[in-house]
């Protein structure tokens, strides 16, 4: 994988990463690049926002928890995605935990920088909208699934509920 | 700007009749509550701009503003009242995910992605509303980067609620549980949380209770038989008082 996004194959196909020349390079001075093993963890759901990670291979597991540590995933993102988003422009903290299924490489930028960048980049930020809308897209497909399809007891078992 | 009047009551301008009891917001420069609103409080320019694609509508309460499914026309700016915003089962059961309150934007996803709007949307008040067509929105916030910003916040904030919404639907135990984290949520809204007896109005029915926390209306007023009779909940008229609210916390934890 590349160590910049200017030379990168992929950028084209993912909605994030496809900017003009100079953007790019700017985001490329703000970014720090990460390689997780599978089962790190890069955000905690409750843990203030800090950051916005943008995943170029892998994928990762949201999910959220009840306070007895049953925990329910709520979509696995792939590599394009960008993770954290939400919770850094809202400024609180994380709805979800972000968990690696694979070994990934991730673009790690801080919250501030990112605001930042946001604010001075009409594009990205049409980009973090379109991005915006469609995760709450899924969101809301998950919110049906999980509350139409079973309206009395979840039958839980054990630790883990996953409902894909 | 003239006064437009259009047949299906819809208004175009600065001036706007006084339907169903409303005090209509003639315009969003002159707006006092601006200021206080996430979208709403825009640089002059991007304000004025939207001031002229705006279409100030009232509507009365139980007017659907779209329904899922739908293809998207465009986003509506509540200025004032209530929405019930919904979905539905194939079987017609159905779930209320948030009553939204004046300042939110309606159909902002579904407008941005082009997909079909995923809630149903009706009003619970009579309200002001302003819609904007989906063609005119995307190149305002194509011209308005604030504007852009603000959308992107909003957008952030349902996402929020949505994941909520998933942890409490998808694993409390029971409806018991479910009930008393919404009466928690509720009483922390209005900044009653603090008191040592919150008080909060009850602005929706039982039935629509249990369309929120997706159990029957007969549970919902089981439940709140049982919380009364345990003393951690009393009624007077329409408020609802947490006379117990470490039990009530205790039953949204354990269920």
């Amino acid at each position: 994988m590349s160590r910049t996004c200017l030379d990168c194959a992929r950028r084209s196909d993912r909605v994030f990463c496809d900017l003009p020349h100079d953007t790019l390079q700017e985001f490329d001075g703000i970014k720090s690049l990460r390689t997780c093993p599978r089962g790190t963890i890069l955000f905690r759901e409750g843990q203030s926002a800090r950051s916005v990670f943008l995943l170029c291979t892998g994928r990762v597991r949201l999910s959220v928890c009840s306070e007895d540590g049953r925990r329910m995933t709520v979509r696995v993102t792939s590599a394009g995605e960008v993770l954290g988003l939400s919770a850094a422009l809202a400024g609180g903290s994380y709805e979800v935990t972000a968990e690696t299924l694979d070994s990934v490489q991730v673009a790690q930028v801080r919250r501030k920088e990112m605001l930042h960048f946001l604010r001075a980049h009409r594009e990205v930020c049409l980009q973090v909208v379109n991005l915006l809308s469609e995760d709450l897209h899924l969101a809301y497909n998950r919110v049906r699934t999980v509350g139409l399809a079973r309206t009395r007891h979840p039958h839980v078992s054990g630790h883990s509920l996953q409902i894909h | 700007m003239l006064f437009e009047p259009r047949p299906d009551g819809v208004t175009r301008g600065c001036q706007v009749l006084s339907p169903y009891g409303l005090d209509i917001i003639e315009s969003c420069l002159t707006c006092k509550m601006r200021v206080d609103r996430l979208f709403c409080d825009l640089p002059t320019a991007a304000l004025q701009s939207f001031e002229s694609i705006k279409y100030a509508t009232a509507y009365p309460k139980g007017a659907v503003l779209f329904v899922e499914g739908q293809a998207p026309r465009g986003i509506f700016v509540l200025c004032k009242g209530r929405v019930k915003l919904s979905i539905c089962a194939s079987d017609g059961k159905t779930l209320i995910l948030k009553i939204a309150d004046p300042g939110e934007v309606l159909g902002l996803s579904a407008a941005v992605s082009g997909k079909a709007y995923e809630l149903t949307a009706e009003t619970i008040d009579p309200c002001q509303v302003n819609f904007v067509k989906r063609e005119d929105f995307l190149r305002f916030l194509k011209e308005h980067s604030e504007a852009c910003f603000k959308v992107a916040e909003q957008l952030s904030e349902k996402y929020n609620v949505a994941c909520h919404e998933v942890r409490s639907l998808g694993l409390s135990h029971s409806a018991a549980e479910k009930l008393a984290k919404l009466l928690i949520e509720w009483s922390g809204r209005n900044g009653e949380s603090q008191k040592q007896e919150p008080r909060l109005k009850l602005a929706l029915t039982h039935e629509e209770i249990a369309q929120m926390i997706g159990t029957s209306r007969e549970t919902v007023t089981r439940l709140f038989a049982d919380l009364k009779k345990r003393q951690i909940l009393q009624t007077k008229g329409s408020t609802l008082v947490i006379r117990n609210k470490a039990a009530l916390r205790t039953l949204a934890t354990t269920g």
